[in-house]
């Protein structure tokens, strides 16, 4: 019966961690262990008692400083620097911005809503079609979860229990590849539509840019630098991006008002309780998961069809695609991680950080199809351009991931190299 | 006016959460400077952890007041009004339902009643019931733990009051645009 419970609530949109929550509840009366009431409430404070998790809303504190602070407009200029003069620049320009931004924000739809504002608008302006503007940069979100900080990593880390910087490392050649893609698809496209010429900036021009983008750029180099020397944790350099942020942002400037700090930290509060609300719920609906033995009755299933680990990754690439486009990323990687990781560790021998990145951009990937594609709503929404429209545009961008996907199940070597 | 006792209320745990939001900032920066000073507080990384879970189930109680979850919504979206209309309902029995649920459990976990009867002694009360939680220890702060265990309650009290006013006002009154 559990299981009726739980696809019917959630398909009635009973908020996912309530559903968690309502479906344990359930399991525990029919299985007549109701012992386990007793400690429900202490078992959902628990599953919050975790260092890693204090990243999620420091990381997405420093997004909010990031949108307030004025830095997106300098990052985009410096990015004019290196591709602008290509033709197509503003295309290369976005999503450059888009890597720069990655690695500071670390949810793609933060970053859809922020790059869809400040990029289609100038896109259009010089004479691209709205949709193919709005496609590049809602595929440029993809980049957010990937590249480090990742809010989903971080939670991917503390459900596998694996470091959340060796996560994040393990993102940084994926991030690159699909990076790297995506720009393939904009030569590709360029070639075909005949996109417009950019322009060189002058030398003084691009000095000038240079040092204004500077002090933004110091917040990805204290994440990304503190976490790969070893010299703060994920979470302290969180903090410290945060700080960092925020005296830039403030004081050189001059965009962001103290005084605005206090709805910031509301949206901050808000958006992370969000989260890890979910994160306690799964941690109740753990026991579901363990006494039913899940893991281990799904693995006896998938090791009859294949012994392969590239065959399983297909399999589970295949399922979390259609996961993907019905719940939530976040929500679907506190979902299948207790279920599908010891199965991919235990029976297949892969690497948690390998199935952790391949999860995690799978799953995001269903930020931008329909029926459920928040970052798709988000882009169309700020852009004004039509889903279909956007779509239309999106495929070849898809297609790249995709290809990143295979090739990321494939190559473990393409994770676990850095770490 | 439930309504109206839920909205204020809800605006209560935002700012709460809001605050702690930023002690857990200001805990994790003080700890990067007091280690690289050499002189690392060993009981800031506790603190901001409880700070954290306080932020979230307040934040998680005022969200149910904003109706502001993750959810799916495909079936939602897709069905004419009037069905839309009896399926949040629904959903709001049931998000009664789950806090009602909480209720109970905090109760059976904290024991009130029993520990009352105990006269508040502890000895005797876990002599009584072989529930230990009033002696639980933080691990570095020196306060007993079920000090922090209380936002369960608070959470539980506060998700009964957002879903009683999404379950016994009517629509107009408790969304409005």
């Amino acid at each position: 019966m559990s299981p009726v419970i739980f696809l019917a609530a959630l398909f009635i949109s009973v908020p996912v961690a309530i559903v968690l929550v309502v479906t344990s509840i359930w399991y525990i009366w029919e299985s007549g262990n109701t012992i386990l009431y007793d400690s429900f409430a202490q078992k959902m404070f628990a599953g919050l008692e975790n260092y890693g998790l204090l990243a999620i809303p420091l990381f997405m504190l420093t997004g909010e400083l990031m949108n307030e602070g004025g830095m997106t407009r300098r990052l985009i200029a410096l990015a004019r620097i290196f591709v602008g003069g290509f033709r197509g620049g503003l295309a290369y320009i976005n999503l450059l911005t888009n890597m720069f931004m990655a690695a500071i924000i670390g949810s793609a739809t933060a970053q859809i809503a922020v790059m869809s504002r400040a990029m289609v608008p100038a896109m259009q302006e010089e004479g691209y079609d709205k949709g193919f503007a709005t496609a590049t940069t809602a595929a440029g979100g993809l980049l957010a979860p990937v590249i480090p900080p990742s809010m989903m990593f971080v939670i991917f880390g503390v459900l596998a229990q694996v470091p959340i910087g060796d996560m994040f490392i393990a993102g940084i050649i994926p991030g690159l590849m699909l990076a790297g893609g995506f720009a393939c698809v904009i030569t590709l496209i360029g070639w075909s539509q005949n996109f417009p010429k950019g322009q060189w900036m002058t030398k003084a021009e691009a000095l000038k840019a240079l040092i204004a983008a500077l002090p933004a750029m110091l917040v990805p180099l204290a994440i990304i630098g503190g976490i790969l020397f070893g010299i703060a944790t994920p979470t302290e350099s969180a903090a410290i991006a945060s700080l960092i942020a925020f005296l830039v942002g403030w004081l050189i400037y001059r965009d962001l008002d103290p005084r605005a700090l206090g709805e910031m930290f509301k949206r901050t509060a808000a958006n992370a309780s969000m989260i890890l609300f979910m994160i306690a719920a799964a941690s109740v609906f753990g026991w579901v998961i363990i006494y039913e033995e899940l893991p281990q009755k799904l693995a006896g299933l998938l090791t009859l069809i294949t012994a392969n680990p590239f065959v399983f990754l297909l399999i589970v690439n295949l399922a979390l695609l259609l996961v993907g486009m019905v719940i939530d990323g976040i929500a679907a990687i506190i979902l299948i991680t207790p279920i599908l990781l010891p199965i991919a560790v235990g029976s297949y021998d892969i690497s948690p950080f390998q199935f952790g990145i391949v999860a995690c951009l799978n799953l995001v990937l269903g930020l931008l199809t329909p029926p459920v594609g928040i970052g798709l709503y988000i882009a169309s929404s700020m852009s004004g351009a039509s889903p279909g429209a956007i779509l239309k545009s999106l495929w070849p961008f898809l297609i790249v991931v995709l290809c990143v996907l295979i090739l990321l199940s494939y190559f473990p070597i393409l994770s676990t190299y850095l770490i | 006016m439930l309504y109206r006792i839920s909205a204020a209320w809800a605006r209560i745990e935002l700012a709460c959460a809001a605050l702690l939001a930023f002690c857990v900032t200001g805990l994790i920066l003080l700890n990067v400077i007091t280690r690289s000073a050499g002189n690392a507080l060993f009981w800031v990384d506790e603190l901001a952890i409880y700070a954290m879970v306080w932020m979230t189930f307040l934040g998680a109680s005022a969200a149910l007041h904003h109706r502001n979850s993750v959810a799916i919504t495909i079936l939602t979206d897709a069905v004419p009004d009037s069905t839309r209309r009896l399926i949040t309902k629904t959903v709001d029995i049931i998000i009664l339902g789950f806090a009602l649920a909480m209720l109970w459990f905090c109760w059976r976990w904290f024991l009130p009643a029993d520990f009352a009867s105990a006269g508040f002694d502890r000895m005797a009360f876990q002599g009584s019931t072989f529930n230990f939680i009033y002696s639980e220890p933080t691990l570095t702060l020196g306060l007993p733990k079920y000090l922090f265990w209380l936002v369960m309650w608070l959470f539980a009290l506060g998700a009964l009051l957002h879903s009683a006013m999404h379950v016994f006002s009517a629509p107009k009154e408790a969304e409005p645009s």
